[in-house]
């Protein structure tokens, strides 16, 4: 007996010696991995991007690779519903049809084109941040910026689209392979196994911002679940000299120089912003670590203006920073330690959208800029003279830059100021300027989104170390010696850095410049390796705190987007940190003296520095919180449209998954004999019951003794 | 409990008591009332206390209808009118569903 017992439990074992390792779950779905999903925003009205149901939507897979088959899936198609699996230059004929005829459609599987490029892609709206703009507009008359925008970032989506890079394009081929096996036979579909595509990203957030928060604020029994959180993260602010608390003597003029951070696209953690943001970005630090350089601050006491760097974060979504420092600076208590008024802006000069057109003049050395700036009749003196000295210091770096007057201003955080601050001035007017390269319509086609990387600006890095001591190679030499060319990227960034530093320069000190310090194109080319490429690059670890024992950051670009109030993101951190190492005073001291200064008007960092043994940097760059002043002030009504209400839904998980659906013919004979057991055993049961004398024997007259319980 | 085993008397007594308890809001209570002693009030042969009982059960099933009815149009006007409803549909949830209006 025992020895037939064995033999019967070997045979088991040797049948399932195959599958042993692996459990069933595994042998059904494939994960795919590496994929980003669409996920739900809010504002103060509407709902935009994507959710699916809670289990996830399942459709059979269908590759589309023009309009006809998208055309088949939505009307004659058998087998619905399906999960398109779409690349990204077919994206822009198909998706409109989806979002009109969604209900053949249970999701997108969109997939990066690694050999070629859409000649356009841009979720962004047409007129982004239309309804942000000042009381004039801004896409008022016949420009419409984001000529080729879809607008879907601001849309509801009514199905799940997942995205995968190109470098995920091993999943595509996973998928294809199933998808050849099961689904090629197009016209008998129904009633087959179908290899199908299962994708989740279901949304706890609906309807708007106000829904929304007020059920995160419901509690059932004190347990309140959270459904959406403002959008939000940290602005960076840098001056050139100190501004500790001034007497109203000593109170100095400021020329405001800001660009935005932030960028955006559908999915998240993809926002490479590089034309959208990063150039501006880059090219704002670069002039502040040029400027800091050519004016020592020890000057300060010299000169009756200052210059302040600031950078603004949120500003995809109806420009969260800049609404939030305009209205500090409306309220007086922005910057905290020596808040500014509107009389006390000499001159805002914004960089706004700067790349767009570097790809377009990549084989010359031409890069035209355009600065905007909004007047028609009288136009403010120190706008005109800043205007004339950057034309002709950008004529001696080879560049030329064209003024345009107009009161439809392309979108930039100037809106904001226009908007909160032009009441508070007695003319109503701004001294206000906007860099910009492209006149009219956006040169960026790839506006806000993800393909909005590296190579849409044609950058190549160059990877030339840097000295211990910080140094950077001047461009010229690079030049001289061909490590680099006029035509490149670096190079034009750090020229059009150079002019802004030196006009700057001359606002400032009030008289030419005469000597040669000048933005390095090397420093251009290892920040734009550092917000591009990777995050673990030289740059940010010098710029890094001495004391971080965090794992160092992955080797690829941090994303853009500003993320929720409650969670910090990387960018403006290591913006602020660049900024601080950059143009901050070296101070030699230890790291525990570091971390006891206290000067008035001044911060201390303890940062890795150039050969990472930790140097103390004096900065006045700080903090302030990008978070709308909708959030802030008190008794506003979230549907005004008066400041930016985005928030951004709470997920679960975001996962999808591939695998073969059963034809349904199991499930369906499963179904039916559960049914017929079921009735046949309630006939049993019933007749039982009636014959139930014939079956069982008639108990004996009752004789007092109860059997059954009496209750 | 088996009716069948207690008095006449005892079964008023308990109807009485179902019909009493279920003034106190509960409408389930004469649910159970009405469908306990249906039997007993109309398909009995007549005894002493039958009629009471008949009184107590036919009240306990008007109630019980009476309370069906606006429990229903109550749920139904929730279902239906909950979104619009707002922020009041929503303090009224006891559950509030995600991702949905």
């Amino acid at each position: 007996m025992s020895s037939l017992n064995f033999f019967m439990w070997f045979l088991v074992i040797l049948l399932s010696k195959d599958s042993a390792c692996e459990r069933l779950h595994e042998q059904i779905y494939s994960s795919i991995e590496g994929g980003a999903a669409c996920f739900r925003r809010l504002n103060g009205t509407h709902q935009a991007g994507c959710t699916s149901p809670l289990n996830g939507a399942v459709g059979a897979v269908h590759m589309i690779s023009n309009i006809s088959d998208a055309q088949w899936m939505i009307y004659n198609s058998s087998a619905g519903p399906y999960v398109a699996v779409v690349n990204t230059i077919v994206f822009n004929e198909v998706i409109e049809l989806f979002m009109q005829e969604p209900s053949n459609v249970a999701g997108i599987l969109l997939y990066e084109n690694a050999t070629e490029r859409p000649e356009f892609f841009s979720p962004e709206t047409q007129c982004p941040n239309e309804n942000s703009a000042g009381s004039d507009g801004q896409c008022a008359g016949d420009v419409v910026w984001n000529e080729n925008g879809s607008g879907l970032l601001r849309r509801d989506i009514p199905f799940p689209i997942f995205f995968l890079p190109s470098s995920r394009i091993q999943e595509i081929d996973k998928i294809i392979q199933c998808h050849d096996r099961y689904n090629l036979d197009k016209d008998n579909q129904k009633g087959r196994p179908l290899c199908s595509l299962q994708l989740s990203s279901f949304m706890y957030a609906a309807v708007n911002t106000a829904v929304c928060l007020r059920r995160s604020a419901t509690s059932i029994f004190g347990i309140a679940i959270k459904m959406c959180d403002p959008l939000g993260d940290y602005n960076v602010y840098y001056s050139l000299f100190p501004r500790p608390k001034e007497t109203a003597k000593e109170k100095k003029q400021v020329i405001l120089v800001t660009a935005r951070m932030d960028s955006a696209s559908l999915f998240d953690g993809v926002a490479p912003g590089a034309a959208s943001a990063v150039v501006g970005l880059v090219t704002l630090i670069t002039t502040a670590a040029t400027l800091s350089q050519m004016i020592p601050q020890t000057e300060a006491a010299s000169y009756n203006k200052n210059v302040l760097f600031t950078l603004f974060n949120g500003e995809s979504y109806d420009y969260i920073g800049s609404q939030r420092v305009a209205y500090d600076i409306s309220q007086g208590v922005w910057p905290p330690l020596s808040p500014i008024t509107s009389k006390d802006i000499n001159l805002h000069v914004e960089l706004g959208q700067l790349g767009g057109s570097l790809n377009l003049f990549k084989d010359n050395p031409n890069w035209p800029l355009y600065a905007y700036a909004p007047y028609t009749y009288t136009i403010p003196p120190q706008v005109t003279e800043f205007l004339a000295e950057m034309s002709s210091y950008s004529q001696t770096n080879n560049m030329t830059i064209e003024s345009e007057f107009s009161i439809n201003m392309p979108p930039s955080s100037l809106h904001s100021f226009r908007k909160i601050l032009s009441n508070a001035t007695e003319s109503g007017e701004l001294p206000e300027i906007l860099l910009v390269d492209h006149l009219g319509k956006f040169t960026n086609k790839y506006y806000e989104s993800a393909l909005d990387d590296y190579d849409s600006i044609g950058y190549s890095y160059h990877n030339i170390s840097i000295s211990n001591d910080g140094k950077f190679i001047p461009t010229d030499d690079l030049i001289a010696n061909g490590t680099m060319s006029e035509n490149e990227a670096q190079v034009k960034i750090a020229r059009v850095s150079t002019s802004l530093a030196h006009t700057l320069y001359q606002q400032i000190v009030g008289t030419a410049y005469a000597g040669n310090i000048s933005s390095s194109a090397h420093l251009v080319d290892e920040m734009l390796y550092c917000f591009l490429r990777s995050q673990a690059c030289r740059l940010l670890v010098a710029a890094d705190y001495y004391s971080n024992e965090d794992t160092p950051p992955d080797d690829r670009p941090a994303p853009l987007y500003v993320g929720v109030a409650a969670l910090s993101t990387p960018a403006a951190l290591y913006s602020g940190h660049l900024l601080a190492l950059l143009t901050g005073t070296h101070i030699q001291v230890n790291r525990t003296a570091c971390d006891n200064i206290g000067t008035p008007g001044f911060s201390y960092y303890y940062l890795r520095g150039w050969n990472q043994s930790g140097i103390c940097i004096q900065t006045t760059m700080n903090f302030s919180q990008a978070i709308s002043p909708a959030f802030i002030k008190p008794d506003y009504n979230i549907t005004s449209g008066e400041f930016s209400t985005w928030t951004e839904s709470v997920w679960l998980g975001l996962w999808a998954r591939v695998f073969v659906r059963a034809a349904g013919v199991g499930a369906r004979v499963a179904a039916a004999a559960g049914a017929f057991t079921t009735i046949l055993a309630a006939v049993t049961t019933y007749w039982l019951q009636r014959h139930a004398s014939v079956i069982f024997l008639t108990p004996v007259a009752d004789n007092g003794v109860i059997r059954s319980v009496n209750c | 409990m088996d009716l069948n085993r207690l008095t006449n008397e005892k079964k008023l007594q308990l109807c009485r008591w179902y019909f009493r308890v279920g003034c106190a809001l509960l409408p389930f209570v004469w649910a159970v009332n009405v469908v306990w002693f249906f039997k007993e009030a109309f398909m009995k042969p007549p005894y002493n206390e039958q009629k009471q009982i008949k009184k107590y059960v036919i009240l306990s099933g008007v109630g019980t209808i009476i309370w069906a009815v606006l429990l229903s149009a109550w749920s139904l006007a929730f279902q239906i009118k909950r979104v619009s409803w707002g922020a009041t549909g929503d303090a009224l949830s006891f559950i509030v569903p995600l991702g949905h209006p």
